[in-house]
């Protein structure tokens, strides 16, 4: 007996090789935080929970590393629900530790007793509760193998306080080695031969290529065979925006070459992706003339919304490369990329500056990423910012952005870059977020003006939820029901906001001042800085295809149908 | 609807038939009859389940999703079988 469970946990996160913990203690979970006090563990103290699981998937995102957060029993670890649920959807390895009441007061409604385990069951790759101290190394170990492997997620660990008070021994944890799955030497000749044969081809690309690690991978098979590429929402930096081969983003508010490309298509390369319905559209009417070849980890992703012709169960790194093995030639394209580069000269990505003289909102992101660069991380809330961002900053290495893509957490982009800043100490991190995200997680400025994270906050403050009005303009005949934050009318007010939290706060509203803003902003780096950056409220993200409709209902802006109009 | 016929293997941990019960209530699938047994190997229990599907959702996927959750260990489609064990 040389330590209780609570050291044995602190010892088996530092043996598993955890470098920060995002947390808040609180009754039940307090055993932990004493030998967390003289561990080497960095822990980041949030300002609430829902921050500290956001910051555990951007720690994730930025550093391919499983991510940690902490929490204690009842609301401590409710609050982790929004995040788990977001890991769940868009596969983030992080694991969830959370106290528990004494192990003889389960069951009967005890102070901040909530029963987490259940809770979190649909939105978590597996939970533990553990009874027995001496199980906690072994747990820790399983739980950081079962985040990081596979098809990656969240994985929730549950200590009862009093078996983290009781001694035990430590038996340091053995880390598994993770197998990968064999990929079926048929299905990759069938994959390699539908991709000879096909005259239209498109590499359908997901979140799970950055995941995998397989951007190279990417790189090289486009390379080699010339297929045009298109990276969903959770793709963006899997392969370099620069790159000729690339048409951009997928999906309800893609490029027209790229969901043409979708539509048109003979051929889907589906890589590590899982038909979201934001890219498919109406199912029925998604890339009719296409067969299918759907590569991903889970097997139950294959054939789930689209049935696949040719299925590989696998890592998409090894997917890749073994189909860069066995193809040899390059097939003929110059039809297909005669088509797709007509729309993309025809279509390219742009706005109109507001009618009323206010600032465009794609203007300070297209400005942002200009004087930012790619080797930055930007991380977004949901909305009309989140589709903007992936618009118009120009990615080029995976890991760069970082949002919320399936779940839709508004409020994601501050705790997230947070967590990517402490991560990624060397790079600069900036939050594209909305006035409304920014107004549910803004307290973790707090964290990180307190902890010396000097992440950049560009608040695109259009005054109203910015993507539910534009559905009003477009559905409900501009009935403008609850939309209206009062943000320009400074409730609150920002720049006093992000002063009170011990950030630098600016503003700026007209086109001039944008890039001495940005710069002004670059130039903080012992604090956060929270740029309010006031733009109009009528700015629209287009292109899009409504909700329910099929893609080639494409519009590239409001009245113009570019798919419809070139076969009338 | 369609109605399958499954059978699976259990580790006898605590939550794992909560994790396939609410697997089942969140993918929308109808549980006519469930039984659960301790099966005849090593630490693991027997799951017999007759469910039904919603059009447009395949056996096949929901075996899948079943064989993600870490607690179960194998999972087979009795559908067929049945007609031979009500006969026998």
């Amino acid at each position: 007996m040389d330590t209780t469970g609570a050291g044995a946990l602190i010892k088996a996160l530092e043996d598993v090789g955890c470098e920060v913990i995002f947390g808040m203690p609180g009754g039940a979970i307090l055993p932990a935080y004493d030998p967390l006090y003289d561990s080497k563990i960095r822990h980041v103290l949030v300002r609430h929970e829902q921050g500290a699981g956001h910051a555990a998937q951007g720690y994730a995102q930025a550093t391919g590393r499983v991510g940690v957060c902490m929490a204690t029993s009842g609301p401590g670890a409710t609050n982790l629900v929004t995040p788990l649920a977001d890991a769940y959807m868009d596969s983030v390895p992080i694991v969830a530790i959370t106290g528990q009441v004494a192990r003889s007061m389960i069951g009967t409604d005890a102070f901040q007793e909530a029963d987490i385990r259940s809770i979190t069951l649909p939105i978590t790759k597996h939970s533990f509760q553990v009874h027995d101290p001496a199980d906690i190394p072994r747990v820790i170990a399983e739980a950081f193998t079962l985040a990081s492997t596979g098809r990656p997620g969240p994985v929730l660990v549950d200590l009862p306080k009093d078996v983290l008070a009781t001694a035990t021994t430590y038996t340091p944890p053995k880390l598994a080695t993770p197998s990968r799955p064999v990929l079926s030497p048929v299905q990759v000749r069938n994959a390699a031969q539908l991709i000879g044969s096909s005259k239209r081809p498109v590499f359908y690309v997901g979140g799970g290529v950055i995941r995998s690690g397989a951007a190279q991978e990417l790189r090289r098979l486009a390379e080699k065979t010339g297929i045009p590429v298109v990276t969903t929402l959770m793709a963006r930096g899997a392969f370099p925006d620069s790159h000729p081969l690339h048409l951009g983003m997928p999906g309800m508010h893609g490029t027209v070459p790229a969901v043409a490309a979708l539509q048109r298509a003979d051929l889907l390369i589906a890589l590590g992706t899982r038909f979201d319905d934001r890219v498919t559209g109406l199912l029925p009417e998604f890339a009719p003339h296409a067969a299918v070849i759907h590569a991903d980890i889970d097997p139950a992703e294959i054939s789930k919304n689209r049935k696949a012709d040719v299925g590989i169960v696998g890592d998409c790194r090894d997917v890749m490369a073994a189909l860069s093995a066995v193809i040899t030639r390059k097939t003929d394209l110059t039809d297909w990329w005669n088509y797709l580069g007509g729309l993309r000269t025809t279509y390219p990505l742009g706005y109109d500056w507001p009618a009323d003289g206010m600032l465009a909102p794609q203007y300070v992101i297209e400005r942002i990423s200009k004087l930012t660069g790619p080797e930055a991380i930007y991380t977004a809330g949901v909305g009309q910012h989140q589709m903007w961002a992936a618009q118009y900053v120009k990615y080029e290495r995976p890991g760069s952005f970082i949002n919320s893509g399936g779940a839709g957490t508004m409020g994601f982009a501050v705790p997230a870059a947070m967590g990517a800043q402490a991560g990624a100490p060397d790079r600069t991190v900036w939050a594209i977020d909305g006035d409304g995200c920014f107004q549910m997680t803004n307290q973790e400025l707090a964290t990180c003006a307190a902890e010396g994270i000097p992440i950049k906050v560009a608040i695109i403050n259009n005054g109203n939820l910015g993507m539910v009005r534009q559905w009003q303009t477009l559905f409900y005949e501009g009935r403008y029901s609850n939309t209206r934050l009062g943000t320009h009318e400074r409730h609150p007010d920002f720049v006093k906001l992000a002063d009170a939290l011990g950030c630098v706060g600016l503003r700026c509203a007209s086109q001039s001042e944008v890039d001495g803003t940005i710069l002004e902003a670059m130039a903080v780096r012992d604090r956060p800085v929270v740029v309010d950056f006031v733009v109009g409220q009528d700015a629209q993200v287009w292109p899009m295809v409504a909700a329910g409709t099929g893609n080639d209902e494409i519009m590239a802006a409001r009245g113009i149908r570019p798919l419809f109009d070139e076969e009338e | 609807m369609t109605r399958h016929s499954l059978s699976l293997l259990l580790r006898n941990e605590p939550g794992a038939l909560a994790r396939i019960v609410v697997l089942f209530s969140s993918r929308g699938v109808d549980v006519e009859s469930l039984s659960l047994a301790p099966a005849e190997q090593g630490d693991l229990s027997r799951l017999d389940v007759v469910v039904d599907l919603q059009a447009g959702r395949t056996v096949v996927q929901l075996i899948k999703q079943l064989g993600r959750i870490v607690d179960v260990k194998n999972v087979v489609d009795r559908t067929h079988d049945e007609v031979l064990e009500l006969g026998a």
